[in-house]
């Protein structure tokens, strides 16, 4: 591990399992969510597609928490990770 | 699904809830397949007339995003692109719908997209470029969605020339270039100003298009569905032409209000309709179904009920949810909001139902394995 990076967990939902071989908690290197999702990207790829849009935004119904902080709000730069954080990628209750 | 045949018929059809795949040696017996991509819309998959084998999808995601998958046996596999087609960062926009998929002359494959944008991939959907001369047009930024969005639902390459195409775009009008997509002019002169008898005159004026086809024997000729009435234009021509003959009209918009267009796939001057009652009622009329023929380029329309249903069929076809397939006589297929799918084996004169309770129909498109 780089010394200063964080080793985070980041809880995969049940739809984008496929990408990740059916895990569904993924541990990498970030200090922020923006850096989460692209070393989720990076080992997985496409799975950077589904979770963040052309502008590199969590997508409408991508919903994000840290801990048990809800972040969808937020730049996934400006969401700052702390080592053991646990972030949890969860599609929004929508659709029909 | 039974192992698929040079020369089988194969329809595939786009629901809110996946892809459905039918096949048949003889178009009465049919075999399925499906659903896949469970739990996503799928508004629009064909089979590729290029090889008559690649069946190519456009997933759309509500949660998770737009990209196109193929297949190249009948859904044994499907590769699917790791990522869909992406606007620029310049443009802040960011796609998220694939509304049409479309072979390009020169190969290639066109995607149309929501917000209104249109994208060209050489590998097979694997990655994508932005055509910048439309998805950037100036102006854009007033152009206002229809009731499904602001979508770009209509691809035309021009068979004769790769660097000629037209496009629809609900509701900012229809587009064409002449250079491979580098510039883009607007093309709505004749079009039928909303509830009025008058039409524009002038060609920038956005309209609402529905769909467009063009004629099977001479693609200079373009037969438009509009929301405000039903269009023919010859490359040429100073401006589109109302042809209305034998159609119902909406009282809405003063002219024929529906959503699909299909062309026959060799008889000049032939293509099918699906009129509505109205923008204000999206459904067919009485509660019957019907739909409309012309076999003589839009001079008069012929009304076709055999076998449709005719009593209690209130719902809607979409502008994707009718096309024909390369037969002889060809085969026509029409797909309902409300689950049904009805064949044609006899050019419209007489159908069937194929299949029923599916999820609401997005698109239908035919074709014969390996070519016709």
């Amino acid at each position: 591990m780089t010394e200063g990076v964080a080793r985070i967990h980041v809880s995969v939902p049940y739809a984008l399992r496929e990408f990740t071989r059916g895990e569904d908690l993924v541990d990498v290197e970030a200090e922020t969510l923006a850096q989460a999702i692209a070393g989720l990207a990076s080992r997985y790829p496409g799975l950077g597609y589904r979770i963040l849009d052309d502008q590199g935004r969590l997508r409408r119904y991508v919903n994000a928490y840290v801990n048990d902080d809800p972040v969808s709000h937020m730049d996934p730069h400006d969401v700052r990770l702390r080592r053991g954080d646990t972030v949890t990628i969860l599609p929004s209750v929508a659709g029909g | 699904m039974v192992a698929v045949k040079k020369g089988d018929t194969v329809v595939a059809v786009g629901t809110r809830k996946g892809l459905f795949l039918f096949s048949s040696r003889d178009r009465k017996t049919w075999s399925s397949k499906g659903p896949y991509f469970e739990g996503t819309t799928i508004r629009h998959a064909l089979l590729d007339p290029t090889d008559g084998r690649t069946v190519y999808a456009g997933i759309t995601s509500e949660h998770w995003g737009a990209t196109v998958a193929r297949t190249k046996d009948f859904g044994g596999t499907w590769k699917e692109g790791k990522e869909g087609p992406r606007f620029s960062k310049e443009s802040g926009l960011s796609v998220t719908r694939i509304w049409q998929l479309q072979p390009g002359v020169d190969r290639g494959l066109y995607a149309g997209v929501e917000p209104a944008g249109i994208f060209r991939s050489e590998d097979e959907g694997e990655t994508w470029t932005s055509l910048e001369g439309l998805n950037a047009f100036p102006g854009r930024d007033k152009w206002d969605p229809g009731n499904g969005g602001l979508c770009l639902h209509t691809i035309l390459p021009y068979p004769k020339d790769p660097k000629r195409m037209l496009v629809g775009i609900s509701a900012a009008g229809v587009f064409a270039t002449n250079d491979r997509g580098k510039s883009w002019r607007m093309y709505d002169a004749g079009i039928r100003a909303y509830g009025k008898q008058e039409v524009f005159e002038r060609e920038d004026l956005s309209s609402c298009v529905h769909k467009m086809v063009r004629d099977p024997r001479d693609p200079a000729i373009v037969y438009q569905q509009n929301h405000a009435g039903m269009h023919r234009r010859r490359r040429g021509d100073p401006q589109w032409q109302i042809i209305e003959a034998g159609l119902p009209r909406s009282k809405s918009t003063g002219g024929t209000f529906g959503f699909p267009l299909a062309a026959h796939p060799h008889d000049a001057g032939t293509v099918y309709a699906v009129p509505l009652v109205g923008d204000y009622n999206r459904v067919t009329a009485d509660g019957k179904m019907a739909v409309y023929r012309t076999t003589d380029g839009g001079k008069r329309w012929q009304k076709l009920t055999k076998g449709l249903p005719q009593k209690d069929a209130w719902f809607t076809v979409l502008r994707d949810g009718m096309r024909t397939d390369g037969g002889d006589p060809a085969g026509v297929y029409v797909g309902t909001t409300t689950g049904q799918l009805y064949h044609s084996r006899d050019e419209g004169d007489s159908w069937q139902l194929l299949a029923e309770f599916l999820p609401q129909i997005q698109s239908v498109e035919a074709g014969i394995v390996g070519g016709a």
